[in-house]
């Protein structure tokens, strides 16, 4: 057998150890790595280069429709803002009382024999309330008085809900007056009527044909 | 397994390259990676949150449209009550209107005075005001008086009267003096 001898082992050992540094190793397998991620960073901003030309292009799109945008909105706040400010005016408008009605159904109860000194109405709430003050003449002026209310009531019932008219004084008067020849005896007379405006309104209306005679 | 051994210099360089790498990686991500996808992530939301504007813009124009045609009515009402109160101040206005009115239903004599002015509690009517006028009507005949109410009733809309207080003249049973508590809305102007 053949002595082998090997006069490098020493250099090549040396060789072999440089080829091994971990240091070399490590920086290879790091200059691998920031080559990975480097390409990784690239696809990354070839992408967000996509995504701001889609940005670029919406925003585009936006700019065309946003001014006509912003135009409805404004327009349909508008609407919005009458719409609603009419409905609470058209229903301050339905809610109101009429007094010409009423004041029309008034003369219509009021006979030559009897006369109103005083009609003060108010509303309070939803509530209407009337005081009415007036003479009466007959030979019964109390019956004259009664009369007038009675009619009061039957005019106003069918017309408001919840309607009471009550007598708040009547008192006879030492007065005596002269109705077509004849003297009368007087009566003088307050009536407080009072109804709920919450029923369905009286309208204007004709002259009703009824129209109370004078009792002698 | 001899050659594997590692030396305390190769272990020294090991450890400097294992920092190496973490310092990499650190660097990459907080100052490269995360920087670009953060921007592209805004960009994406900024994209949905436009392309869902642009697509709810033509459902709005649409209701826009819509209302348009359906707020026709309340559009001319509006118009028509807004017209109710003119240009200036309402005591500048209001009484001379009144009086005009009371002269046209032959009720001769009349004043209309400001008792108070009050903003309305509904918010639907910022823009308006309440004003409550006292209305003097010294010497009006019964018949004369129920017909003047009752157009006035009729022609203005925006006025309601809260009290009425009617008294037989003594010296002429058949006139009768008349005061009227009415409020009114008036446009802000």
């Amino acid at each position: 057998m053949a002595l082998h001898l090997n006069l490098l082992h020493e250099e090549q050992l040396q060789q072999r150890q440089r080829q091994r540094d971990p240091l070399k190793i490590g920086m290879m397998v790091l200059g691998t790595l920031g080559a990975l991620m480097v390409t990784y960073y690239l696809w990354n901003a070839y992408k967000t280069l996509e995504i701001r030309n889609r940005l670029s292009q919406v925003e585009h799109d936006w700019a065309k429709v946003e001014p006509k945008v912003t135009a409805a909105q404004k327009r349909s706040a508008e609407l919005n803002s009458i719409i609603s400010t009419t409905k609470v005016l058209d229903g301050i408008i339905d809610t109101r009382f009429f007094w010409g009605p009423f004041l029309e159904k008034i003369s219509r109860c009021v006979a030559l024999n009897a006369q109103l000194t005083s009609i003060e109405g108010n509303i309070l709430d939803d509530k209407v309330v009337v005081a009415i003050d007036g003479l009466a003449a007959g030979r019964e002026p109390r019956a004259a008085a009664e009369e007038l209310r009675q009619l009061l009531l039957e005019q106003l019932g069918p017309g408001y809900k919840d309607v009471k008219v009550e007598f708040k004084t009547l008192e006879d008067l030492d007065t005596i007056v002269k109705i077509g020849g004849a003297n009368m005896a007087m009566a003088h007379f307050a009536i407080n009527v009072s109804f709920s405006t919450g029923a369905a309104k009286a309208k204007p209306a004709a002259p009703a044909p009824r129209v109370r005679t004078p009792k002698e | 397994m001899k050659d594997f051994k590692l030396s305390k210099d190769q272990i020294k360089k090991l450890a400097l390259s294992t920092i190496g790498f973490f310092v990499l990686v650190y660097v990459y991500l907080s100052f490269f990676l995360g920087p670009l996808n953060s921007n592209s992530d805004k960009m994406l939301a900024t994209i949905a949150v436009l392309q869902d504007k642009v697509a709810n813009s033509k459902n709005e124009m649409g209701k826009a449209t819509n209302l348009e045609r359906q707020a026709g009515t309340a559009t001319t009402r509006f118009a028509a009550l807004k017209a109710l109160s003119p240009e200036g101040a309402p005591i500048a206005w209001f009484p001379p209107r009144m009086k005009a009115f009371f002269a046209n239903q032959s009720i001769d004599k009349s004043t209309a005075r400001l008792e108070t002015s009050v903003a309305f509690t509904e918010p639907e009517l910022a823009g308006w005001t309440r004003y409550n006028w006292m209305i003097e009507l010294p010497q009006a005949d019964y018949s004369t008086l129920g017909k003047a109410v009752a157009a006035l009733e009729n022609g203005e809309p925006l006025l309601s009267i809260n009290r009425i207080n009617i008294r037989a003249l003594p010296e002429d049973p058949q006139f009768q003096q008349v005061s009227l508590t009415v409020s009114t809305a008036i446009l802000k102007r």
